[in-house]
């Protein structure tokens, strides 16, 4: 049973490093109306990341990571435009968001489920309409004019150096979520998403470990902001409105909870869906409020389908299937071997006792 | 003195509107343990059908009353998703009501636009205790009283207003005596949908409302709600009163621009505040 395991996780760790590989070189067979969305797509994949590992693996959610996207975005912006180095500004959004993150969720953690989501739903409005009232900051107009990313007198000057930024970006965010997962402290995280009593009479420090996903689900959504205001060079309120707080929720739910590659996916559904909507409502013929339209109704649709029929999303169902398929093909092949594979789901089960997080 | 006076009927009338976004929060809540997250989406709803039945040449009363049964029948369609099939968790039903507010705003851009809409009910203002005040507002109270007042009835005199509270106190109980704890929370989905409906209708002559307006209406009614832990209608009045003259008295003394800042660091005071009050085991086992 261990050499199937070991066999598993190396056709896991393939696979992985052939979506690396294919994801880094696809920027050079893009325009650069596909480059822009391929770097935004990455970069709502590293926030969903962090949305996923904070309602996937510790069960908390937020509907206030928009918040903390803009945080990073503004800290980047403000300290570009005040002629700090840039690289120092994108060190600093993560650091700042994450700070954000966990002076906001000190009180806030308190809370559970449906509050916990009003009240960081709460934040959000909070912090944009405080932004929307310091001059300092552009006020609702907004910060322009913030200067390309790069070192010294070395700028990234098209869109493409971007488009690898943010995958760099998201190849860390992954890492960094994997190795957490599998250590000790990220069994205690699933461990209190079931129950925050039995895992703190376990010896799980409960609020600690909350607060510490927390702050670090939201630096990770501070970083992507960060690479947005250099890409995007302009940031405003009206960019982080409540609907893309809904969108991470949305992507890490399709993608599937407290699963790795989640959240690529959910935020690759999502996000070349739209794209595909977009272009179709754009042609003529169509009224002028068809984008608009479609991208609500496929945030809704989605979101609500996936729930109902795929409660665990997009990337555990595909795996199970796969699996099956394996199982099957193995059984057909010798018979017999069915028992065993009966035997090592049944293992699975005991080894990990959490439903919902599933091994990668 | 008379700026106060305006101040206070305005804040009471505005805590009014609240009131009764929030009662929609408990009503549903109380019966199937969702947090409807499409609560502001029944305003939204009936203040804009009301104002563009009024621009199709519908008389007072019956765009008011076709605004109201549109908004219910929206809060019946929520439920059916929500809560209709058998064994969604309400966790899960939570992030349905999610999706289906966002995905109302589809609906809502195609059929009313994506433009503020306001009509006017009653005309003018009037003079009370030396202050100018819109008679919309005297409206406003008077609506929300009555609608208080027959809510209590029906609670209280009606069979079917206690099988509701049967399903909210204890859903097996309810079901042994006979009562259908899913037709019951269809039921108070509907329920729900009329009074944040109404909500809609009264606020939008004072407030344009366009359909990004239901996250702050839904806030702000949560945050009402939440001073009767979601489950309680008459605390709910008291709590959406104390906002709405909060947020009026800060927006008349200090500055419009603190309005929303004040209204949700209170509501996340009392969150925090209760939550520090309740035992984790209580909220586990609930």
């Amino acid at each position: 049973m261990t050499g199937r395991l070991t066999s598993a996780r190396l056709v896991g760790a393939g696979a992985a490093a052939v979506v690396a590989v294919v994801t880094a070189l696809l920027p050079l067979f893009l325009d650069s109306s596909q480059l822009t969305v391929y770097t935004e797509l990455l970069l709502s994949a590293v926030v969903t990341t962090g949305v996923s590992l904070l309602l996937g693996y510790a069960g908390q959610i937020s509907l206030g990571h928009g918040g903390f996207y803009a945080a990073g975005a503004y800290t980047a912006a403000l300290m570009a435009t005040h002629g700090m180095p840039s690289l120092l500004g994108l060190a600093c959004a993560p650091l700042v968001a994450g700070l954000l993150g966990l002076l906001v969720g000190m009180p806030l953690l308190r809370l559970r489920g449906h509050y916990l989501a009003f009240a960081t739903l709460a934040f959000q409005l909070i912090l944009l309409a405080v932004i929307g009232q310091q001059s300092s900051m552009g006020g609702d107009i907004g910060l322009s004019g913030i200067p390309a990313l790069g070192i010294g007198s070395r700028h990234i000057s098209d869109f493409r150096g971007y488009a690898w930024v943010a995958w760099l970006a998201l190849v860390a965010v992954m890492i960094l979520t994997r190795n957490i997962v599998r250590s000790r402290p990220g069994r205690g995280l699933r461990a209190l998403a079931t129950s925050e009593m039995a895992a703190s009479s376990s010896g799980v420090p409960v609020g600690r470990y909350k607060l510490v996903v927390f702050s670090l689900s939201a630096a990770f959504a501070g970083l992507a902001g960060g690479i947005f205001a250099f890409f995007i060079a302009y940031v405003a309120p009206g960019s982080f409105g409540v609907l893309v707080s809904f969108q991470f929720v949305v992507m890490a739910v399709v993608g599937g909870l407290g699963t790795l590659w989640g959240p690529l996916v959910g935020a690759a559904t999502i996000t070349l869906l739209l794209q595909w909507l977009n272009d179709l409502g754009a042609r003529p013929g169509m009224p002028d409020y068809a984008p608009q339209v479609f991208s609500y109704a496929v945030y809704a649709l989605l979101l609500v389908l996936v729930v109902l029929f795929l409660p665990r999303g997009l990337v555990p169902a595909g795996t199970d299937a796969l699996r099956l398929l394996a199982r099957r093909r193995l059984a057909r092949a010798q018979p017999g071997a069915d028992a065993a594979g009966a035997a090592d789901a049944t293992g699975a089960g005991v080894e990990e006792p959490v439903p919902s997080p599933q091994r990668q | 003195m008379s700026s106060f006076i305006a101040y206070l009927v305005s804040g009471i009338a505005i805590g009014c509107t609240y009131a009764l976004v929030a009662s929609g929060f408990v009503m549903i809540h109380r019966v199937t343990r969702v947090v409807n997250f499409a609560q502001g989406t029944f305003a939204v709803v009936g203040g804009m059908a009301t104002a563009s039945l009024l621009r199709h040449g519908l008389p007072h009363g019956l765009a008011e009353v076709v605004a109201l049964a549109s908004a219910a029948a929206l809060g019946l369609l929520i439920g059916v998703v929500a809560i209709g099939k058998p064994g969604t968790p309400p966790l899960s039903s939570v992030i349905i009501t999610l999706g289906l507010a966002i995905g109302a705003y589809a609906g809502e851009v195609m059929i009313f636009g994506d433009q503020p809409l306001s009509f006017t009910m009653a005309h003018g203002s009037t003079s009370f205790l030396g202050a100018h005040v819109d008679r919309q507002l005297f409206v406003i109270m008077g609506v929300t009283v009555v609608s208080y007042a027959l809510l209590q009835l029906f609670f209280g005199r009606t069979y079917v207003g206690k099988a509701l509270t049967a399903c909210s106190s204890n859903p097996y109980a309810a079901r042994l005596s006979g009562i259908n704890p899913s037709r019951m929370g269809l039921l108070a989905f509907a329920i729900g949908g009329a009074l944040g409906g109404l909500a809609g209708v009264l606020i939008t002559p004072i407030q344009p409302v366009s359909f990004d307006s239901d996250s702050l209406l839904a806030v702000n009614g949560f945050a009402a709600a939440i001073f009767g832990g979601l489950m309680h209608p008459s605390t709910a009045l008291l709590g959406a009163l104390v906002l709405g003259v909060s947020e009026s008295m800060i927006g008349g003394y200090v500055g419009a621009s603190y309005e929303i800042e004040v209204a949700l660091v209170l509501m996340l005071a009392i969150m925090v505040w209760r939550a520090a009050r309740t035992p984790v085991m209580a909220e586990e086992v609930a």
